[in-house]
């Protein structure tokens, strides 16, 4: 016992001065961020880092990375102690950053900005602006939009040679897939953020992309029977069949799984898929989902925009160091991510773009013809009211209330 | 002779159901191990593919279906997940660290348990009955509610990123069960021995080192396993109140492995089996002592 | 009188260590928590915090609610099912998983051979993380999974699905599989691998005591001529009392708190909520801080009470056997 004892406090000693390594020049920048180890993202980062410290040998970035969930926890309690934050920090757009630059916790990178202007659109910075004057906190990586995967092969044993693209061609090949045995649809209905990725396009092809950004904005209320329509046709497809029945408890991973090994015929999920599908070697093709009225909406509408950014802490200590080298390595993310297929990219490329996987290459294209755009809900919606949302969004799937009940709940819960 | 064939009836079908009772526990561990051999092809279904990630095609240029395969043995036995494991995620490190915690947080829970429960039991003070239901207070509070203050106070005494950190908040949240578990323990430790060291001349601080502490060794191992469950595995104040990798602990960085997408399962089993492996090796080991610390402590009973 | 001042003072010596622990990390943080739960709160910073007395309270136990135009609605956030769900666990681990853990302790506790080998091989589910457990048990309950092939070769499964269909009220969705999906099946499907991984949790705490009876006891009931069931039941359960209190105190606070595998389990907790899940999913996901402490103090405060209320019990009952 004593032997023992004597070993761990020679290894605390011995860790202890490991620590405490010798300080050099160098400034040294400390970075928080969610590129975990088997996160898409993850060489996107190292590269970009190994870059910047290349092209600045004074300043070293300290980084770790968090994972997902464990992140937003400690992110949230960080912020009660500002003093506790790293001088560069990832964030969600949206009221996400947008919470914390009302604590008075982000630094303002207006000045920053400046000098980045012509190879980041402004447009790429709002859904980080806030206050009157729409103010710049957080400098977007890549963006993402919500795709509908499909595969070629399962469509064309059932007659068809093209994504559908209305509603009546909808009903149509998933009639046809369902006769010729197939299941049109794979979704996590376990995920609510998965369910979200199927609900939020279909309303958004219903009622048009500018009524949807006004609720989500909280300028007008949910208190619209088109929406209500929009989730009953939802849960008309599901109980059709249109969706496969194991959904209910399934996990995102299986049902990508079984969409790349050819068990649905469609996958809808973001775009940070498309190096994923791609790198699978099979025919696929990505597209959006079909307009459900035509009077409303028009196909080229999106769901998603750039929502992944790093944000500077308000008491960094060399902050406009710190707006520089977010902007850079934001850059360089953006940059790496899109040629590795994680994400679109929120920047202008100003770099050879050949060697962007089709797939990707194909979703810039959709972004670049897009004719409106909405956020996701959850990012555009400040934390109470999202929730609550997903409260009731994670009951549409299992028909657990019905279009009206979705409405009403959400109509007098977030008046 | 009857009463002996009976007897031995009875005891085989008590064997039976243990061993029923053995494989349902032995199970998850068997199912970790293959867990940690496989691929995503193989544990939600796809196509085989090499150590690299490459589609791996036949001589007709098709690609080769892989099943899924939940409980079988892993058909590509993937060791690679082992080395990925080890070199990506830095696991060495935080085993250490995992560790050095752990060790410590025990050390701190016995000695502040074993003084304070002898000061409740064995010294005679009005309130010490309402002392103990005061530290009684410790097991009803769920760990997330305290993460926030916790939080701020280790700030302010600038604790964060450090061991301490971590091994205070853990001895204080196992401070309570230490104090139950003594007591059962020093209540055992007949009152005459503490006359008889009294007698010889020792004030309370030689009575509790000389005659206590050394009968209190089966607590000990009680104690520690209980108190090392609540550090070993604990992730969320791990991941809040440390934030350099130094200091990061192996359920963090297991964590660490997973990805906000995508995410490669293998590599995550395999970090989990280092973490859990030599964990039941301790325990093994440990549950021996156990077993002899009761003997020696009903010898001099 | 000088002698019962240093008394006095290795008194408090002896108990400084634990205090200071106890008050630094556990009674300041319920102190805040209790401040905290009358505000409201815009971010955990306490930016803006806006004292609110007991509204927190009143929602978290509001199942309906009135919004400002009149119109009624659901309270999501209400607490009660969490609590109702909790004390079902509470009920079920005193009622199942205690005895069985018993029954184990007494059985090993005999001498029988192999004893240490099945000691250590019943606790190992608790040294397995809960990533791990979670992992596993999803697998089982998937459509296609464990659970379903097995009621699948045993023939049982169309007729399974079909008569809990009928008993199913929260969708009209026909059961086909799922397990964690719908309300009424996720509550027992989270149960069940709890209960089964604390199994071992309290064995070992009773082998603990069980092992601390004194031999000549034991042996002075076999000269007596006792049976097993007359020694395991007059020697052996009166003299691990104590420990058995520390083990049901230990079930129904453990599973007021419960946590960690209901939340590797399910994606989405709401179909199995316990006070933990929704404390956690208010204060980190919805910003509601105050709402969260509310939480933290009744829970802290129920958890209290049923300790007390068990030992409680427990004195009784050793009064009327002495």
């Amino acid at each position: 016992m004593k032997k023992f004892l004597a070993v761990i406090l020679a290894a605390i000693m011995l860790l202890s001065v490991v620590s405490v390594a010798a300080a050099d020049e160098k400034t040294v920048l400390t970075m928080w961020c969610i590129a975990t180890e088997s996160d898409a993202n993850r060489p996107a980062y190292e590269q970009a880092i190994a870059e910047f410290e290349a092209a600045h040998p004074d300043i070293e970035i300290k980084w770790e990375a968090f994972e997902n969930q464990s992140y937003k926890t400690k992110i949230k309690t960080a912020m009660s102690d500002p003093s506790t934050l790293p001088d560069i920090f990832f964030t969600w757009a949206g009221a996400f950053c947008g919470d914390f630059v009302e604590q008075g916790n982000v630094y303002c990178l207006n000045d920053a900005y400046k000098a980045y202007a012509d190879q980041l659109p402004e447009v790429m910075m709002q859904n980080a602006s806030y206050g009157e004057n729409g103010d710049h906190y957080a400098v977007p990586l890549t963006m993402n939009i919500v795709t509908l995967f499909a595969n070629m092969d399962l469509l064309a044993k059932a007659g068809w040679d093209h994504v559908p693209t209305t509603y009546e061609d909808l009903i149509a090949c998933c009639d046809a897939l369902v006769a010729a045995g197939i299941i049109p649809f794979g979704c996590a209905g376990s995920e609510t953020w998965c369910v979200t990725e199927y609900l939020e396009p279909i309303i958004e092809k219903t009622i048009g992309y500018e009524a949807l950004n006004a609720i989500f904005a909280g300028k007008a209320t949910w208190n619209d029977p088109a929406i209500a329509k929009a989730v009953d046709v939802f849960q008309e497809m599901i109980v059709k069949g249109y969706f496969d029945p194991d959904g209910l408890s399934l996990g995102n991973d299986q049902v990508k799984a079984n969409f790349i090994a050819g068990k649905t015929a469609f996958y809808q999920n973001g775009s940070w898929n498309c190096g994923e599908v791609n790198d699978a070697e099979g025919n696929f093709q990505v597209a959006l989902f079909p307009v459900m009225d035509a009077e409303k909406a028009t196909y080229g509408q999106v769901i998603g925009g750039p929502s992944d950014s790093l944000a500077v802490a308000a008491t960094s200590a060399n902050p406009e160091l710190a707006a520089m080298a977010a902007f850079e390595l934001g850059r360089g993310i953006c940059h790496y991510g899109y040629l590795a297929g994680s994400g679109l990219p929120a920047w202008t490329p100003d770099y050879d773009t050949s060697a962007v996987k089709p797939l990707v290459a194909d979703v810039a294209k959709i972004v670049a013809e897009s004719e409106g755009m909405v956020l996701f809900g959850d990012t555009a919606m400040s934390a109470d009211p999202a929730n609550i949302y997903l409260n009731y969004v994670s009951q549409v799937y299992g028909c657990e209330i019905d279009g009206a009940g979705f409405v009403e709940g959400l109509t007098n819960t977030l008046q | 002779m009857m009463e002996h064939r009976k007897l031995k009836a009875s005891t085989v079908i008590v064997h039976l159901l243990l061993i029923v009772l053995v494989l349902i526990n032995l199970f998850p561990l068997y199912w970790m191990m293959t867990f940690s051999l496989k691929d995503n092809d193989e544990i939600f279904g796809g196509y085989l593919k090499d150590d690299a990630g490459t589609i791996i095609y036949d001589e007709d240029g098709q690609k080769i279906p892989v099943e899924r395969n939940m409980i079988g043995l892993p058909r590509n036995w993937r060791w690679i997940n082992y080395n990925r494991a080890l070199n990506t995620g830095n696991m060495g490190r935080y085993f250490l660290n995992s560790l050095v915690v752990s060790v410590m947080a025990i050390l701190l829970t016995l000695l502040a348990a074993f003084m304070a429960t002898y000061a409740m039991t064995r010294m005679v003070w009005k309130g010490r009955k309402m002392m103990n239901k005061f530290f009684m207070l410790g097991l009803t509070i769920p760990i997330h509610a305290a993460l926030v203050p916790v939080f701020l106070i280790l700030s302010r005494l600038k604790l964060l990123d450090t061991y301490t950190a971590l091994i205070v908040p853990y001895a204080a949240f196992s401070l309570s069960m230490g104090i139950l578990i003594s007591i059962g323990f020093m209540g055992d430790i007949p009152y005459d021995l503490d006359e008889a060291a009294f007698l010889d001349g020792c004030n309370e601080w030689g009575t509790f080192g000389r005659v206590i502490l050394p009968l209190m060794m089966p607590a000990t191992a009680t104690v520690g396993i209980y108190t090392f469950l609540q550090c070993w595995n604990e992730l969320l104040f791990a991941t809040i109140f440390v934030s350099k990798g130094e200091f990061v602990t192996l359920p963090v960085g297991v964590k660490q492995l997973v990805g906000q997408h995508t995410t490669d399962w293998g590599p995550v089993g395999a970090a989990l089996a280092i973490a859990t492996i030599p964990t039941m090796i301790v325990y093994i080991l440990l549950s021996r002592r156990i077993q002899e610390g009761f003997i020696a402590g009903a010898v001099k009973g | 009188m000088k002698r019962a001042l240093t008394y006095r003072l290795s008194i408090i010596a002896f108990l400084l260590p634990a205090l200071i622990l106890f008050v630094g990390i556990l009674i300041a943080p319920i102190i805040m928590s209790v401040i905290y739960s009358m505000h409201d709160f815009k971010a955990i910073s306490g930016a803006d915090m806006n004292y609110v007395g007991f509204k927190n309270y009143v929602e978290l136990f509001s199942r309906e609610m009135v919004n400002e135009k009149g119109a009624f609605f659901t309270n999501v956030n209400y607490m009660g099912d969490a609590l109702v769900n909790a004390l079902i666990l509470g009920a079920l681990s005193v009622f199942i998983q205690l005895p069985l853990a018993l029954l184990i302790a007494l059985k090993l506790s005999k001498g029988i051979r192999g004893e240490r080998a099945y000691l250590s091989i019943f606790f190992m589910p608790v040294l397995i993380s809960t990533v791990i457990i979670g992992q596993l048990w999803k697998n089982i309950y998937e459509p296609d999974g464990l659970l379903n092939n097995a009621l699948g070769a045993l023939g049982v499964k169309d007729q399974l699905f079909s008569w809990i269909s009928s008993h199913i009220y929260s969708t009209k969705m026909p059961f086909k599989g799922a397990w964690t999906g719908y309300k009424e099946t996720a509550l027992i499907a989270a149960f069940i691998p709890i209960l089964w991984q604390y199994v071992g949790y309290h064995m070992l705490l009773m082998y603990a005591g069980i092992k601390g009876v004194p031999t000549d006891l034991l042996e002075a009931a076999q000269l007596d001529g006792c049976t097993e069931g007359q020694v395991n039941r007059h020697i052996i359960i009166p003299y691990i009392k104590p420990i058995l209190r520390v083990c049901v105190i230990f079930a129904v606070t453990g599973s007021l708190k419960s946590f960690d595998l209901i939340y590797t389990l399910m994606n989405d907790t709401r179909r199995a909520e316990l006070p933990s899940t929704l404390m956690y999913k208010l204060t980190f996901l919805n910003n509601r801080y105050g709402l969260g402490s509310a939480i933290a103090v009744v829970l802290i405060i129920l958890c209290f009470a049923f300790a007390l209320l068990i030992s409680l019990a427990f004195k009784d009952r050793g009064e009327k056997v002495a």
